[in-house]
């Protein structure tokens, strides 16, 4: 699509890492074993914070040249994310085989990614979304930093190339922003990327499945050591009902008063 | 006089030394010369495009679209361009104008042949072998030459004097050459109007001083009789003695005038290959080559690259196109974009894209030029074409109502090029978020709702009575809803009464329930030709596993491209608008139906109207249930857009004047009517919220053509009831 620029010093080489999720317009419903959600029948599409870090490894590879490589585990329907990553401008796709079916836990995703990062070595930057609905507390971007002993950072808007350097702007809440610059191999959870992510075209994604292959990478064993795990799965049942107040404010307002009164909050 | 007896003839040079026959041959011959010169640049220009792919010359039909439009022929396309039949089309007077300096000029062209044929080659050929030149330009042939090529004359001037009377005075929109999208860096086009001017002030003034010659040549001879067959030169004549101007001033005259009007008449054929004159050549060779399907089914993309993207994408007949136009600016006029000021005008689209060729290939013309800085639009040959040259705004702002094509005089099938230009866009990834995220629920869920394709049917099961799955069931009709019919709150009532209408009135039909998926007609017209493929490939599959004789639609825009399009991936089945259903169920009159009296409009949309030539069908549904349908000024193939096509719908349209609905709401408002009917769900939404932002609200009311079907069929059960109980009073229970 566009031509690469390969600068010595300033190209850079990016993994994104993506992961497939169920889709949340599909009725969610929990599988019989009770402890995942029944997966024959949802359909899978990739995490919107991972295509933000695509996003913005796209954009830095067009700055400044370099290479992206998209990463995933084998899940369902992860080939149709991995082309159209290609078909948007990655150069290459990576998928690590062999994983257990159903539901991979954040903390061993995080290991097998570390451990393909490892045998790659060569990398600049590890992108990848700050959380996922399986992930809301957004750990992967964090244990993969700490796994591999690399500085991390999470909830980040902004990387742009600097030199052979990102320079990092992250959202630390109410409005205040922190900038600071990663020099050296850097592992970071995207927020958001500079622009939306960009449109795959079916045309392209279907010539990226003619003309490229997805490499593939063996899942090693794994001791995850102790950890939680999960007994049960359930939609959240509903505790008690909202009530509507009718009325003008002034009405309203004694109401509640009432209320409160009446719940011994105040005297 | 120099003759004895009297013979009816003239001296064909009238009286020139030969150094000026000689100087007047060598004129002719370096005119000839440019003419060419520049015909074979044109035509070299042509060639830097692709060939014509699916489109048999020789055999001169369009297939494929015979139940939509007459199959267009070679034969017939020159028969309109004999009759001016797309001249004449809404602008009567113009037409007859121009129809007259066409056969006007015509009959000139002949006129100078014919004497070229005997000075020049008979003459020749008898004193090379029979050692004395002669002539046929004598007695009878010579009086009826002069009289009929007089006719001619008369014609061409009347024409000449009301076009330029036109251009001069008229204050019609279509002339107004300012552009829809104005760059930034400005622009001029008084060139172009100079140009036009000179145009047909030009070929005014050749009529005019062939006349005036005319009548000094029989002044000069005193007036034998057999000249008054030549009455319009006996009359100008008559004219130049009024004057005072005798016989031998009138010989001296002449010498110098002759010279004026043939030097003009060689400037304007040397002219003809770099001015709007090329559209004399032009317009008629695009006529022929125009293919009506193109528009209804999409060309495919170039085997390159996805779209329009650079100058050998187009195809000749393409490029033939964009050198037919004459600025007439019909397309300029009915255009809903430009009406709303949107960037867009398919005038300006045409002449900017032919003055990027035209800069691409080093063609340039004399006049027809629009001032710009160097390297903004059209002179920037190293940009995008899509994106640069024309604007992203610009092509996104196309509802493909297809209201140009209807009307451009000329055969330019603006829609295909806005359509290939908008897939470079797609392929460049550039486009609306609105858009993108439209395209990629399409992409993901299969609709652009993107709701999950198991909600699809969800509207079926408040019906008290179960929709039969065409995919277990032999169905005679399968129902295919389209998105908005399916998943739109405010539609699926909708689809819910047509359900209740199928169902009363005992027709087998069912429904593909969670594997329909949208059709993908404005889809391709956004551009996405491969979400497109995907869409009929789904499609394609839900229909080869299910058992039907026959498909039905709500939405035109599905409407259409099942019936052309899906056919060249295999779809054999007929395909009905329900509005034809609904026709029919009423001509069959199974159904008992109570008499309306309301007093109604119709909209006919783009896709079953221009698109489809549905018109009738649900006009008749309207008037066979007894209403009242006025007309809106802009109707059957000239109706206005909803602005909703092309996908549109999923664009934003803030930027707007107003909307095409509002704009159309207006004018529906201004008849006085109770109803606005429309037969598309698209139509519906949009209209609903145009009576609303209009202020209509409780003024006019938009229903759907089955609404007022059904209201019919339960006003004659509503009869039955009220036959039993007299409380109820049924206000237009007239049985039919
Ligand atoms: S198709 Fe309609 S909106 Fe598009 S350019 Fe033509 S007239 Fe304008
Ligand atoms: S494109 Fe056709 S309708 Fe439009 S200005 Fe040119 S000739 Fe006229």
């Amino acid at each position: 699509m566009k031509v690469r620029r390969i600068e010595k010093g300033g190209a850079l080489k990016i993994v994104v890492g993506m992961r497939q999720l169920a889709d949340l317009v599909e009725e969610l419903e929990v599988a019989d074993s009770g402890v995942d959600i029944d997966r024959d029948f949802v359909k899978f599409v990739s995490n919107e914070w991972d295509e933000a870090a695509l996003e913005e490894a796209l954009l830095i590879k067009e700055a400044v040249g370099g290479e992206v490589v998209v990463i995933a585990l084998d899940e369902p329907d992860v080939d149709q994310t991995l082309y159209s990553a290609i078909a948007k401008g990655a150069d290459r796709a990576v998928k690590i085989v062999g994983v257990e079916e159903g539901w991979t836990p954040t903390r061993l995703r995080a290991q097998l990614l570390s451990k393909w990062l490892k045998s790659e070595g060569d990398w600049d930057a590890f992108l990848t979304g700050v959380q996922a609905a399986d992930d809301l507390d957004g750990q992967l971007a964090g244990l993969i930093g700490a796994t591999l002993g690399v500085p991390h950072a999470a909830v980040v808007s902004k990387a742009e190339p600097e030199g052979s350097s990102l320079r990092i702007t992250q959202e630390l809440g109410g409005g205040t922003l922190s900038e600071s610059v990663a020099t050296g191999k850097v592992v970071l959870g995207i927020q958001a990327g500079r622009q939306a992510p960009r449109y795959a075209p079916i045309t392209r994604i279907r010539q990226a499945m003619s003309t490229s292959t997805i490499e593939t990478f063996d899942a090693q064993e794994i001791d995850l050591g102790p950890g939680p795990k999960v007994r049960k799965i359930y939609p959240p049942q509903s505790k008690g009902q909202a009530t509507m107040l009718d009325g003008d404010p002034v009405e309203v307002a004694e109401k509640i008063v009432e209320l409160i009164r009446a719940k011994g909050l105040v005297r | 006089m120099f003759l004895e007896t009297v013979v009816e003839t003239r001296k064909i040079f009238g009286g020139e030394t030969s150094l000026e026959k000689l100087v007047f041959y060598l004129l002719a011959f370096v005119t000839l010369v440019i003419f060419f010169t520049g015909l074979i640049r044109r035509v070299k220009k042509y060639r830097a495009g692709r060939k014509l792919v699916g489109w048999d010359f020789r055999g001169g039909k369009a297939k494929g679209i015979e139940h939509v439009t007459e199959p267009p022929s070679h034969g017939r396309s020159l028969l309109d361009v004999l009759t001016h039949k797309t001249i004449t089309r809404r602008k009567h007077s113009v037409g007859a104008a121009h129809l007259l300096v066409f056969w006007g000029f015509i009959g000139l062209f002949l006129a100078t042949s014919i004497l070229a044929l005997d000075y020049d080659i008979y003459g020749n050929i008898t004193r090379i072998f029979f050692g004395k030149e002669r002539s046929f330009f004598t007695g009878w042939f010579y009086i009826s030459y002069n009289f009929v090529f007089n006719i001619a004359g008369v014609a061409a001037l009347l024409g000449a004097a009301l076009l330029n009377f036109r251009r001069v005075f008229s204050k019609e929109s279509e002339l107004d050459y300012e552009r829809a999208h104005k760059p930034e860096e400005g622009y001029k086009r008084v060139k172009m109007a100079i140009g036009d001017h000179i145009f047909v002030a030009g070929l005014l003034a050749i009529i005019v001083t062939g006349f005036l010659i005319q009548g000094l040549r029989i002044d000069g001879s005193n007036f034998p009789s057999f000249e008054k067959w030549t009455f319009m030169g006996y009359l100008v004549g008559e004219g130049w003695r009024v004057v005072g101007v005798g016989a031998t001033l009138a010989g001296q005259i002449h010498s110098y005038l002759w010279w004026i009007h043939i030097l003009m008449a060689l400037a304007f054929v040397a002219y003809l290959p770099f001015s709007k004159a090329l559209h004399i050549l032009s317009s008629p060779t695009n006529m022929v080559l125009r293919h009506p399907a193109s528009t209804r089914v999409l060309p495919p993309s170039p085997i390159e690259h996805m779209g329009y993207q650079e100058l050998r994408d187009f195809t000749h007949k393409d490029l033939i196109g964009l050198d037919a136009c004459t600025k007439c600016g019909r397309c300029h006029g009915v255009c809903p974009a430009r009406t709303v000021g949107a960037p867009l005008s398919p005038r300006d689209l045409i002449l900017d894209l032919r003055q990027w060729v035209d800069r691409s290939t080093k063609n340039p013309m004399i006049f027809d030029w629009e001032e710009r800085p160097e390297g903004s639009g059209p002179r920037n040959v190293d940009g995008r074409l899509a994106g640069d040259v024309i604007s992203e705004r610009t092509l996104w702002s196309c509802t493909t109502c297809m209201a140009c094509v209807e009307i451009c005089p000329v055969g330019i099938e603006h829609v295909p090029l806005i359509v290939q230009l908008r897939r470079s866009l797609v392929d460049q990834g550039v486009m609306d978020p609105t858009l993108q995220s439209a395209l990629q629920n399409i992409a993901t869920q299969g609709n652009s709702f993107g709701k999950s394709s198991r909600m699809r049917a969800r509207w079926v099961k408040s019906l008290d009575f179960p929709v039969v799955d065409a995919r277990k069931e032999h169905v005679e009709y399968l129902w295919f809803l389209g998105d908005f019919a399916s998943f739109d709150e405010r539609l699926v009532e909708i689809s819910r009464t047509l359900a209740k209408v199928l169902s009363a009135a005992g027709i087998s039909f069912g429904i593909l329930y969670e594997s329909e998926k949208n059709a993908g007609n404005d889809v391709r017209r956004a551009g996405e030709e491969g979400l497109f493929e995907m869409l009929v490939e789904g499609n394609m599959k839900a229909f080869s596993s299910a058992s039907f004789d026959k498909i039905i639609t709500t939405d035109p825009h599905s409407f259409n491209t099942l019936r052309n399009e899906y056919p060249a991936f295999g779809l054999t089945a007929p395909v009905m608008h329900y509005s034809e259903l609904l026709a029919q169920l009423l001509y069959e009159g199974k159904l008992s139906l109570t008499k309306q009296s309301k007093n109604v409009t119709y909209h006919d949309p783009c896709y079953l109207g221009r698109y489809n030539r549905i018109f009738d069908a649900p006009r008749a549904v309207i008037s066979g249930l007894g209403c009242d349908l006025v007309e809106m000024p802009r109707h059957r193939d000239n109706s206005f857009c909803c602005g909703a096509g092309g996908g549109r719908i999923w664009m934003d349209d803030s930027f707007l004047n107003e909307r095409p609905s509002e704009n159309r709401m207006r004018e529906a408002a201004t008849l006085g009517v109770d109803y606005f009917v429309v037969a598309c769900p698209k139509d519906y939404a949009m209209f609903t919220d145009a009576v609303k932002t209009t202020g209509n609200e409780g003024k006019i009311t938009v229903v759907d053509i089955v609404e007022l079907f059904y209201e019919s069929m339960m006003g004659e059960q509503l009869a039955g009831v009220a036959a039993g109980d007299s409380d109820t009073d049924i206000k237009d229970g007239k049985q039919v």
